[in-house]
């Protein structure tokens, strides 16, 4: 049993779930807005990386935040170190996939909310940003709350983007789900067994967490 | 509200931090090795602890993904290739020292198959017969074994009837695993991962039918610590490796046949 590719899978997961988060939330909101132009397409683009082969993500991770892209020569100039083959290229490539199920689920929970409330909220003096943080974001938190939940084991077990964006360095950024491919090519599948039980479990439990949660917001 | 995001934000960061620091505290010489060599460096890595105290790590794959890798700006000390070619190319994309060049063995390909399997041949031009159902090699797109394979079936007359049944591995290391656990019931690996592995025949192929496979090493220089990949390519090219490497079936140089 290795704990150290499990370690890692879990900070950039939880890493990656709060920039998902924070870009989910807002992207999320923006699309459930009605005065928010063209936001089919728009949502249709952001939920792209749900349906496009890894590779294909994998590719366009590579030509946006690669060595030779602006971005990543920007980022290399300030840390020293580039975006790719480390585990900043692992947390990018754990938010692109789980970054689509947020948005979904912020989206959907937010336009769920009653918008009476908010109308109600507005009469009452509340600025646009006041109502939404104070009614209508709250209103929705237990459907952001799913999405995140989904995002965080999506995240948890990202292996194609990873692969080709962050490679498979044991102990820098070798996840769980790339050391667990190691170790079944190597024919080591005592040293999987244990990675494969906790990621096994957790996807389970995410998934019941999820079910659990959306009934909370139905019954409502 | 605006707290939780905020909070969000903290969490991120501090994960980032933590995921990017503990990295740092531990340094560990990074070599990129060609999957034949998964055992035998296993073993080298090992001894190469007991003797500098450094950890090493190993990234194996195809010689051809990693030498991609290395080019995009992979952070490597060094790049053990399964053939000398891969190795000057990423010494022509700046990210290995070309001065630093060695080669260190010579692969032999071999048929393994598995035991209590259908059929063991005897010749590698019997893979053409219907027993083997299924023939595994490496992809010979960028995986220099799965090259050869190709190139000793083709020789031998056998291709064109094995080509309707083969299987790509990704690497030779996962074309071994597909005959391993049944999924084909031939493949043609490395014998370095052959003699490692318990429960099948071996059935050497001879050197004639392909290109030689040379094995060379190179220094990268985009590593954390690129002496560290001095010190690995010292020891598998010292007395002791050496030995390690005759014991994995590797052809070394100044004493091939």
């Amino acid at each position: 049993m290795q704990w150290a590719p499990l370690a890692l899978s879990f900070e950039v997961a939880i890493a990656a779930t709060a920039l998902a988060a924070v870009m989910g939330v807002l992207l999320g909101a923006l699309l459930a807005s009605r005065r928010f132009p063209a936001r089919d397409l728009f949502d249709a683009l952001f939920t792209l990386p749900m349906v496009l082969p890894p590779t294909v993500l994998g590719y366009y991770v590579l030509v946006s935040i690669g060595r030779s892209s602006a971005l990543g020569r920007a980022f290399e100039r300030v840390t020293g170190s580039s975006i790719v083959f480390t585990v900043f290229g692992a947390i990018v490539a754990a938010t692109v996939g789980s970054l689509p199920l947020v948005i979904k689920s912020a989206r959907a929970a937010l336009e769920s909310v009653d918008p009476a409330l908010v109308a109600a909220a507005r009469t009452l003096g509340a600025s646009p940003l006041r109502a939404f943080f104070t009614v209508k974001l709250p209103l929705a938190s237990s459907g952001i709350l799913a999405g995140l939940m989904l995002g965080f084991a999506r995240a948890l077990g990202d292996f194609g983007v990873t692969l080709m964006v962050a490679g498979d360095i044991p102990g820098e950024t070798q996840t769980a789900s790339l050391a667990i491919y190691d170790a079944i090519q190597s024919n080591q599948d005592a040293r999987a067994a244990g990675m494969i039980a906790v990621l096994t479990a957790l996807g389970a439990a995410v998934l019941y967490a999820v079910n659990r949660l959306t009934r909370l917001r139905n019954e409502r | 509200m605006r707290r939780v995001l905020s909070a969000l934000l903290v969490v991120a960061s501090i994960a980032i931090d933590t995921a990017a620091c503990k990295k740092a505290d531990k340094p560990a010489v990074r070599v990129a090795a060609a999957a034949d060599l998964a055992f035998a460096f296993e073993q080298l890595g090992a001894e190469f602890v007991r003797q500098t105290g450094k950890r090493v790590t190993f990234s194996f794959g195809s010689t051809g993904l990693l030498q991609q890798q290395l080019s995009q700006g992979a952070p490597f000390d060094l790049f053990a290739a399964a053939d000398v070619t891969f190795a000057d190319a990423a010494v022509r994309a700046g990210a290995c020292e070309a001065a630093s060049k060695s080669l260190y063995a010579r692969g032999q390909l071999v048929v393994w198959t598995r035991e209590g399997g259908p059929a063991h041949p005897a010749t590698l031009a019997e893979l053409a017969l219907p027993a083997y159902a299924r023939v595994a090699i490496a992809n010979p797109d960028h995986a220099p074994y799965g090259r050869a394979a190709k190139e000793a079936l083709q020789r031998a007359g056998a291709w064109e009837a094995v080509a309707r049944k083969i299987v790509y591995g990704e690497n030779v290391r996962q074309t071994l695993q597909y005959a391993q656990t049944g999924n084909v019931e031939a493949a043609v690996v490395a014998l370095s991962l052959a003699v490692a592995t318990k429960g099948g025949t071996v059935l050497p192929i001879d050197p004639a039918l392909h290109a030689p496979i040379d094995q060379a090493l190179v220094v990268c220089t985009r590593g954390a610590d690129p002496e560290g990949g001095r010190a690995f390519a010292a020891l598998v090219n010292s007395a002791e490796g050496r030995a390690v490497m005759r014991r994995f079936g590797f052809l070394l140089p100044g004493e091939q046949r």
